[in-house]
């Protein structure tokens, strides 16, 4: 067979990692480029991966790292799937970048944009190894540069929050670390395929109480109610660049590392029924917890929580269209939330609140924002012809595939969140654009630069929401890989 | 393709005219003009064609549109009322702000609204419904103040009945492994029927929502009332009527009439409900004192019309239903441009009782209004006659005497509040404050001089829509009606408008000759009609105000909207739940912890005593 030739993956974690180490050094140098960085390490990361596509739909690429072979080396394992996510990392990580070329305008930037870096450099570290320590390691990372850059601002609320946020990630750092702990004890292997293959399916309480260790830690980043409580706190007084990325991307990789542990180690079938409505309920509480909300950024961090559920759930029915419709969601997610929080930012700055109360009239004022800011909220209430219409579409689609009475109730319970979802979002529809302000102040849109970002993210949400074809033929190699544990093995263990 | 290409020039259309109105103010009102008429146009020249063809392929479903003489008539009928509407619009939006955002939604509205007649599959018949749904939420909220929660409503009740549809089409598809309509008519025989009638059930969600069926209704008079005259014309005229058109092609394009039928229990419960969404809202209609919202009202009732009409599923109803939802379209949409136009002259006054006289100001007006009045309770030789003639030719027919009576129960209620309006609007008094008034603009009176014309002439002339309705029918399987040019001939007796006509005559000589052989009459001044010559000073009385005052302390005690109540009682239940669940968001780290490690101490606990995973 002939061999084909790629860059390598590694690179995807490298070069960011080193990039970022490159900017305290480059401060004194240079130091008007170091916002830039970000920019060129995400769009290189961006580019890799998109190139990297046609060879793993046809088989997973496996990288080792000093080491042997493969049970006892450090390994990357890029199936679709862990692609899949460092595509949509390196995508958001590339636009919020160029947003905060403006929007950072005070604090340490040096900080911020090495913290940032390894933030997403840590989500890509997660979703690309093939090693459940590797995967804390990488999961570390991403945690403790979002308690940093939650209370970037320094304000109260932020130190506040992102001390609150310190304490329960770390007790979930630690969770999962003893999980991890009890696995290695029993096992004597940390590689994630050679975890699988010992493990045929979880049936003792040995293996039991491991998993659930490491669930409660991973779900606490991956936002699972009732392990959220962090959630609104920090996402709501991080910088709106950083909120997007972590609603966007940090809560999903948290989600998918869990996956991951109980599609291919554990193979917990009987766990997913329990999923399924704990994903219903964190659906239910997030978009709740919202409707009542008058500060804007808490009411995007509680439908985060909500979309989070949405996605669980659609994971949770554990077949391929189910698995489709969680990553399709996720895709979607990260873009609607994304572009809201993006557009949220100026919107905020411009008016000098949070309130919903205080953006009354910007349809007219930041004409172009605000039209953004709409083609998010409809994408994210699931109508056409946008990309949330596909995704809610799909899920529903899976859950009604399986004909029993129980989804269809839990179906309806979907239906009643999203009504409420709908209420929240179209109030601040016209807030925006059908009541008066009162200061009669001119015209004034968005930086450029964080427009440039916006526009794509629309752009893309429209497109996909049209013609979604066109990445579902990845979509259901990332869904079939997750789901296939015997194929992952075969392809990791050779 | 050329049914996919118009759509892309729609909405490309759309677009530009939003582009172009944000750059040249005046080229957005030309552009708006010129691609409703082209839409109308191209949508008349596909008369008799019968066709479908696969226009886009999304996540496995293939998409379709096609068209026959079911939704072709449909089609023209929104884009006829939306040419004419975006006429009238010209003048009625002249002055507002953002008018270039208004055309856009308006065709968008349009669009949406074409899609959804010309869908030939399930899912874009969906796609195209939200299109709508959202579109028109735009619309409602376009005049801002009280308007806002107007389209709340509208938009909540909106999600709810499309997700509703929206599971209906997959619950279908699990069953029957397609969502094209031509496909499900024929796979549909083999589904039991239970399901079926689950199937139905979530569809007349959605489909009666839009229809405003009660216990639908309560989004209805709010956001008809609320939206921009124009737009409320559409509204009340085809939009709701999606409803219908979705109730038709659910029961007699998929179901197809020998299933639907015998279903049991079904027809009799959608009969019922069509009863009492004619019998209340009639009434609640009376009560009203703001013009838009009087019609609104009578929307509803109307519609039970219809909606009686296509249930009751004999030949005669399905073709009076159809009908009459053509002719309502043309009379209430009217309607609702005559009391726009008063509302453009007055400044945006609507309540009936500061307004009177107008008759000398605006007869043009009155005229119209007029004839969309006496089209709405179905006088002979207007439109409304023949089809309400034919609904309750049916009824009585088919001995269902409670049906029948309701109906007319309705009709007399119709009569009333058509009077208040036209008393209240241009007879009595004329305040003082509207002594210069102005006549209607020509782009307001061309629009309401077309449609009183069809009115007439449908009146005159009933075998001419009901040719194509006839051959609707046929296509749901039903014998055909014979139809003449003035009528229709049955085994149970004949509609023959020449022999109304001559009648209406001799009736006219007659009382033109008893007139004439009475004492001369005096005229007097329009302020002294009441009080027979004696003086009272003008602003002392007026007779517009509380109208039909006794009946009204009559009814009020009993009808109230209870279904409205509900549903704002229940809303009020969910936001006080919603902030009761935000309180477990304490703010206090410690119980955060407590949520961590409780949640594992209990999963590690139920596995170890019940291992239930």
């Amino acid at each position: 067979m002939k061999e084909i030739t790629y860059i390598n993956p590694v690179l995807l974690i490298a070069v960011p990692l080193a990039l970022a180490f490159i900017i305290p050094i480059l401060k004194f140098v240079w130091e008007k480029s170091i916002k830039w960085i970000p920019v060129a390490g995400f769009l290189f990361d961006l580019i890799v991966s998109i190139t990297l596509i046609p060879i793993v739909l046809q088989k997973n690429i496996i990288v080792k790292i000093g080491g042997t072979t493969t049970p006892f080396s450090i390994n990357l394992v890029v199936g679709p799937a862990g692609l899949l996510l460092s595509i949509m990392i390196s995508l958001a990580g590339f636009l919020v970048a160029i947003y905060a070329l403006k929007y950072i305008q005070e604090g340490d930037k040096t900080k911020y944009h090495i913290l940032f870096m390894l933030l997403l450099t840590g989500a890509i570290g997660v979703v690309l190894t093939g090693d459940i320590f590797n995967l804390f390691v990488f999961f570390e990372v991403l945690c403790i540069s979002s308690y940093a850059l939650v209370g970037y601002l320094g304000n109260r609320a932020g130190i506040e929050s992102s001390i609150k946020y310190l304490i329960q990630g770390s007790i979930g750092s630690s969770l999962l670390l003893v999980g991890i702990g009890l696995i290695y004890g029993q096992y004597g292997t940390l590689n994630m395929a050679d975890l699988a293959a010992q493990i045929k399916t979880a049936d003792s309480i040995s293996l039991f109480v491991p998993m659930f260790f490491m669930i409660t830690g991973l779900g606490i980043e991956a936002a699972i109610f009732p392990l959220n409580s962090w959630l609104p706190d920090a996402h709501s007084s991080a910088p709106s660049s950083i909120s997007a990325v972590l609603s966007g991307i940090a809560i999903e990789v948290g989600l998918y590392a869990m996956m991951r542990i109980l599609f291919t180690i554990f193979a917990a079938e009987s766990f997913m029924g329990f999923l399924l409505f704990l994903g219903v309920i964190t659906l239910l509480i997030g978009e709740m917890s919202a409707f009542s909300q008058n500060n804007i950024k808490r009411m995007l961090a509680y439908s985060s929580i909500g979309q989070i559920g949405l996605i669980v759930f659609a994971f949770s029915i554990a077949t391929a269209s189910g698995l489709s419709g969680g990553f399709f969601q996720m895709i979607s997610h990260t873009l609607n939330k994304a572009l809201l929080f993006l557009a949220t930012g100026f919107m905020i700055y411009r008016t000098g609140s949070m309130e919903i109360s205080s953006f009354r009239g910007l349809g007219k004022k930041m004409p172009l924002t605000a039209l953004f800011f709409t083609i998010g909220t409809f994408s994210i209430i699931g109508l056409p012809p946008f990309v949330g219409f596909a995704s809610k579409f799909l899920i529903f689609k899976a859950a009604l595939a399986k004909q029993e009475l129980l989804f269809i109730i839990l179906i309806a319970v979907i239906i009643l969140t999203t009504v409420i979802e709908g209420a929240y979002f179209f109030r601040i529809i016209q807030t925006l654009y059908f009541k008066e302000s009162d200061d009669k102040s001119s015209k004034q849109e968005s930086a450029i630069t964080a427009l440039i970002p916006m526009f794509i993210f629309a752009l893309l949400i429209l497109i996909l929401g049209i013609y979604p074809n066109w990445i579902m033929k990845f979509i259901h190699s990332a869904a079939s890989e997750l789901l296939n544990k015997m194929s992952y093995l075969r392809s990791v263990l050779g | 393709m050329i049914l996919f290409y118009m759509m892309i020039f729609a909405f490309v259309g759309a677009f530009l005219i939003y582009f172009a109105g944000k750059s040249f103010p005046r080229i957005k009102e030309i552009l708006a003009v010129v691609i409703s008429f082209l839409l109308f146009l191209f949508v008349a020249l596909l008369y008799g064609k019968d066709f479908q063809i696969n226009y886009h392929n999304f996540l496995g479903f293939h998409l379709f549109l096609r068209i026959n003489m079911f939704s072709w008539l449909f089609a023209l009928t929104i884009t006829f009322l939306g040419f004419l509407s975006i006429i009238f619009s010209l003048s009625y939006m002249k002055d507002k702000k953002n008018n270039a955002f208004y055309y856009m939604n308006m065709l968008f509205v349009n669009i949406a609204m074409l899609g959804i007649v010309l869908a030939g599959d399930l899912i874009s018949f969906f796609i195209f419904w939200e299109i709508m749904s959202w579109s028109t939420f735009l619309l409602i909220s376009y005049k801002k103040g009280s308007a806002l929660p107007a389209s709340m409503k509208y938009i909540i009740m909106s999600i709810i009945g499309s997700l509703s549809m929206l599971i209906g089409i997959l619950y279908l598809y699990d069953l029957t492994d397609t969502t094209i309509i031509s496909q499900l008519s024929h796979i549909i025989r083999f589904i039991n029927k239970g399901d079926v009638i689950f199937v139905v059930i979530l569809f007349s969600i959605a489909f009666g929502i839009k229809n405003a069926v009660i216990p639908f209704h309560n989004w209805l008079p709010p956001a008809h009332s609320e939206a921009p005259s124009p737009f409320s014309a559409i509204l009340s005229g085809i939009l709701i009527k999606m409803g219908v058109y979705g109730f038709l092609l659910l029961f007699y394009v998929i179901i197809g009439l020998d299933i639907i039928f015998h279903l049991t229990g079904l027809t009799i419960v959608l009969n019922v409900l069509a009863a009492i969404t004619i019998i209340f809202p009639t009434f609640l209609a009376i009560l009203q004192n703001d013009a838009k919202r009087l019609l609104a009202w009578s929307t509803v009732a109307q519609a039970g019309y219809i909606f009686m009409g296509i249930t009751y599923g004999t030949e005669l109803s399905v073709a009076g239903g159809i009908f009459h939802f053509l002719n309502h379209a043309i009379f209430k949409a009217l309607m609702f441009l005559a009391v726009g136009a008063i509302e453009y002259r007055t400044k945006g006054i609507r309540d009936l009782n500061s307004l009177g006289g107008f008759i000398k100001k605006m007869p043009f007006t009155f005229a119209a209004m007029l004839i969309g009045a006496m089209g709405l309770i179905g006088l002979p030789l207007t439109n409304g006659f023949v089809s309400k003639w034919l609904i309750y030719k049916t009824l009585i027919l088919n001995g269902s005497p409670f049906l029948a009576f309701a109906a007319l129960i309705g009709t007399w209620g119709t009569i009333l509040y058509s009077y208040k309006l036209i008393h209240n609007i241009f007879l009595g008094q004329l305040p003082a404050k509207f002594e210069n008034i102005q006549k209607a603009p020509f782009s307001m009176k061309m629009p309401m001089m077309i449609l009183s014309t069809i009115i007439i002439f449908f009146g005159i002339l009933p075998g001419i829509p009901l040719q194509f309705i006839n051959k609707i029918i046929v296509s749901f399987g039903y014998h055909p009606l014979n139809v003449s040019l003035f009528g229709i001939v049955s085994d149970s007796g004949n509609l023959n408008i020449i022999n109304i006509l001559a009648a209406t005559f001799v009736i006219g000589v007659l009382i033109v000759l008893f007139f004439r052989s009475g004492r001369k009459s005096v005229r007097v001044d329009q302020y002294d009609n009441y009080a027979a010559g004696s003086f009272i000073p003008k602003e002392k009385y007026s007779y517009t105000n509380s109208f039909y005052a006794p009946l009204d302390r009559f009814l009020n005690s009993f009808l109230k909207d209870y279904i409205d109540i509900f549903y704002c009682k229940s809303a009020a239940l969910i936001r006080h739940f919603c902030n009761g669940i935000r309180k477990i968001y304490t703010g206090y780290v410690g119980s955060y912890v407590m949520y961590i490690l409780l949640f594992l101490a209990v999963l590690i606990f139920v596995q170890l005593n019940w291992s239930v995973f």
